[in-house]
């Protein structure tokens, strides 16, 4: 039995850099690696959200989940409700039950959903698009 | 004086093999049963991932399912998709335009690349190979990036829409693409040199589950399994289904019918489906927008049947939808490749040592979350067909 | 073509041909000549040139019946045919394969789990590997449509 063919391949990562990257945990700093995070593609798929402003309350991207994630609730008091919006509801993406298959964006007829390319859904906070969401609109004044 | 007693000593010991195994990444039960270091018989027991994807798919309307398809299995969802796709487009009778056929072979042959390279990468690491699997994982990451390139998800694509893709490709992600593509055609090629090469890796495929040319077709064996026992069948060549009539390439046989056979398809696949990527990038037609305005896709669905076939990477995947007109599918079939290859396999298994069975196993390259819309139980086949356990056990035989 | 003209030899099987889409040639036969024409088939292809791809059971509610379809690839242009029988949905029997061609094992099992299709002669039909215990005791078959699951 010759040496193995792989021996060349195994010396050369010896003396190279680590191929993965931490996780990076802010608070967390006793290992001395770089904190990258993956870089993704701009446009990967990740959280999205309704722009308030263009959504009319439809409901077409709840009926159309596959994973039925999505909710339609009423706009809180505070909150002004733009007139396109009859009924003042409004879809909120429970991001753990969300497959993010796009279909709700690719769906939507007024182009309401905002896309973003964040992949991370590990979070302190309670995790769903309400707040981002509702960012989109102004308060009500004087309420 | 004759004896009162007869104590019996059961010939053979039974060795379950999973459903939770160092040595099986799936949740399947190989329930072995060993004369010494040989195995005589495996029985198949499944039944541990089972979610009724059929039934709900007939509760979903028709573009819910595109979805719910593609997540019958992770590694072969672009397929799934595909070919439920598809069908649809054959009941509507609908037909995408060349670019959106293009882009859809490239989906599917980086998905059969990531797979090949995986269960390869698996195969090493079942063999004792650590350091070479971890190496293939790192190429792997190459193609995981050329699909989130493409796709937007390293993983799950989502690509497929009734009438085209669900995302176009711009001259500076195709550029990158190729890049991708040509940087990990060498890295193949090495590890298929090493699998051809190293005495560590052949000792333990060559010669094991050897599957003859005529028990492949009798036991329907498909996809990479049949064409390493010399069975010449690919959808990709027979139906020529999206762009793979315009595109060269060639079907991969290879005449010895056991794992290292199994394993080399997969080798050869994988250049094979490299130069198709590039050369399917390289020509990208320009006619027109394969990316079809969904709000205007149909919501209903004319009355008829069809039944739609794909080139998975494990093998043949069928999907027959049947539609009574209206907004959901009446009957919805799904026959992965899986589902026969395992369930068959229990064919391969006798005559060999226990220490071969996980390799027999993942030369297969099995998927039971594919397979398990179902579960059976399987007993042995073939020469000792008239061998019942029950009188192996009692030694009436 | 000359896979569909060896197809002519079994003619005698067939009440009924039609195509379903995209080209897959339907040939509907009596149920019970099941054996006798997959004996012929063997006989005129043998048994390397065609497999069985998938077995297919639709509850067919409001005709009362269970249609079965044996999707049949023959090699080496890999056409598929389909051969397609009725039976009645109270008791829906019919003769198994299995002692002739043991590839259709994983598909005649999973028919008799989830539509309830019998196999005579097959050994190895078991309720309750792919269907939770609790379908098994309340004796439903999770695909016909009067099931709700």
């Amino acid at each position: 039995m010759g040496k193995p063919k792989i021996l060349k391949l195994i010396l050369k990562n010896f003396v190279s850099k680590p191929a993965t990257l931490h996780y990076p945990l802010k608070e967390y700093r006793v290992i001395k690696f770089p904190y990258e995070h993956t870089l993704i593609e701009e446009d990967a798929r990740g959280r999205h959200y309704a722009d308030l402003t263009k959504c009319t309350g439809c409901s077409l991207c709840k009926l159309d989940c596959p994973a039925d994630a999505i909710e339609m609730i009423p706009i809180p008091e505070g909150y002004e409700a733009p007139k396109i919006n009859p009924r003042k509801i409004y879809p909120v993406v429970n991001y753990f039950r969300c497959v993010f298959c796009y279909r709700c964006v690719t769906i939507c007829p007024v182009n309401a959903y905002i896309t973003t390319s964040e992949y991370r859904l590990a979070s302190p906070e309670s995790i769903d698009s309400s707040q981002l969401s509702l960012s989109t609109l102004k308060k009500a004044s004087g309420g | 004086m004759g004896a009162k007693k007869v104590i019996e000593v059961p010939y053979v010991v039974e060795l379950p093999v999973g459903p939770q195994h160092p040595a099986l990444h799936e949740p399947l039960l190989l329930k072995a049963y060993a004369e010494g270091e040989e195995i005589v018989k495996v029985e198949i027991n499944t039944g541990y991932n089972h979610r009724g994807i059929e039934k709900l798919a007939e509760r979903n309307n028709f573009y819910r399912n595109i979805f719910i398809c593609g997540r019958v299995c992770g590694i072969c969802n672009t397929v799934h998709a595909n070919c439920y796709t598809r069908a649809l487009e054959y009941l509507l009778g609908v037909e995408p335009n060349n670019r959106a056929k293009y882009l859809r072979v490239v989906a599917m042959e980086f998905e059969r690349i990531h797979s090949h390279m995986l269960i390869n990468a698996i195969m090493a690491e079942i063999l004792g190979f650590d350091s070479l699997f971890m190496n293939m994982m790192l190429d792997r990451e190459r193609i995981m990036k050329a699909k989130e390139i493409l796709t937007g998800n390293r993983v799950i694509g989502d690509y497929m829409m009734v009438g085209g893709v669900r995302r176009d490709v711009d001259e500076v992600k195709r550029d990158k693409l190729i890049k991708l593509l040509k940087q990990l055609r060498p890295r193949v090629e090495y590890y298929k040199k090493l699998f051809i090469e190293d005495e560590t890796i052949l000792k333990r495929l060559v010669d094991t589950g050897l599957l003859s040319r005529v028990n492949a077709t009798k036991y329907s064996f498909v996809g990479p399994v049949a064409r390493g026992s010399n069975v010449r069948i690919d959808v990709r060549a027979s139906d020529k289904y999206d762009a793979y009539g315009d595109i060269p390439w060639n079907v991969i046989t290879y005449k010895e019918g056991d794992s290292w056979a199994r394993m080399m398809v997969r080798w050869d696949e994988t250049l094979e489906a490299i130069d198709m990527c590039i050369y399917a990038l390289e020509h990208l037609p320009s006619d027109g927008n394969p990316v079809p305005d969904e709000r205007r896709l149909p919501r209903k669905f004319p009355e008829g049947e069809s039944y739609a076939r794909v080139e998975a990477q494990r093998g043949e995947l069928t999907y027959y939808v049947m539609s009574t007109g209206g907004v959901n599918p009446y009957r919805v079939k799904i026959r992965t490749p899986s589902f026969l290859n395992v369930i068959h396999s229990a064919i391969l298994y006798p005559g060999y040592s226990i220490a071969d069975l996980p390799v027999i196993f993942v030369s297969l390259d099995p998927c039971i979350a594919c397979m398990e819309r179902v579960a059976v139980v399987d007993v042995d086949e073939g020469r000792r067909r008239l061998v019942r356990l029950k009188d192996l056990a009692k030694g009436v035989y | 073509m000359s896979v569909i003209e060896k197809l002519n030899a079994l003619k005698k099987y067939f009440v009924e041909e039609y195509i379903i889409k995209p080209n897959r040639r339907v040939y509907v036969f009596k149920s019970e000549d099941l054996k006798a024409l997959f004996q012929d088939l063997i006989k005129v292809f043998g048994y390397e040139n065609f497999y069985v791809a998938t077995i297919v059971g639709t509850d067919l509610i409001s005709e009362g019946k269970i249609r079965l379809d044996y999707y049949v690839n023959l090699l080496p242009d890999e056409v598929t045919v389909v051969f397609r029988t009725y039976l009645p949905r109270e008791n829906p029997t019919i003769d198994s394969l299995i002692d002739i061609i043991p590839g259709v094992l994983s598909g005649e099992c999973e028919t008799y789990d989830l539509v309830g299709v019998v196999f005579r002669g097959n050994e190895f039909l078991k309720r309750g590997f792919f269907v939770p215990k609790e379908f098994v005791e309340q004796k439903i078959y999770p695909l016909r449509k009067d099931v709700k699951v």
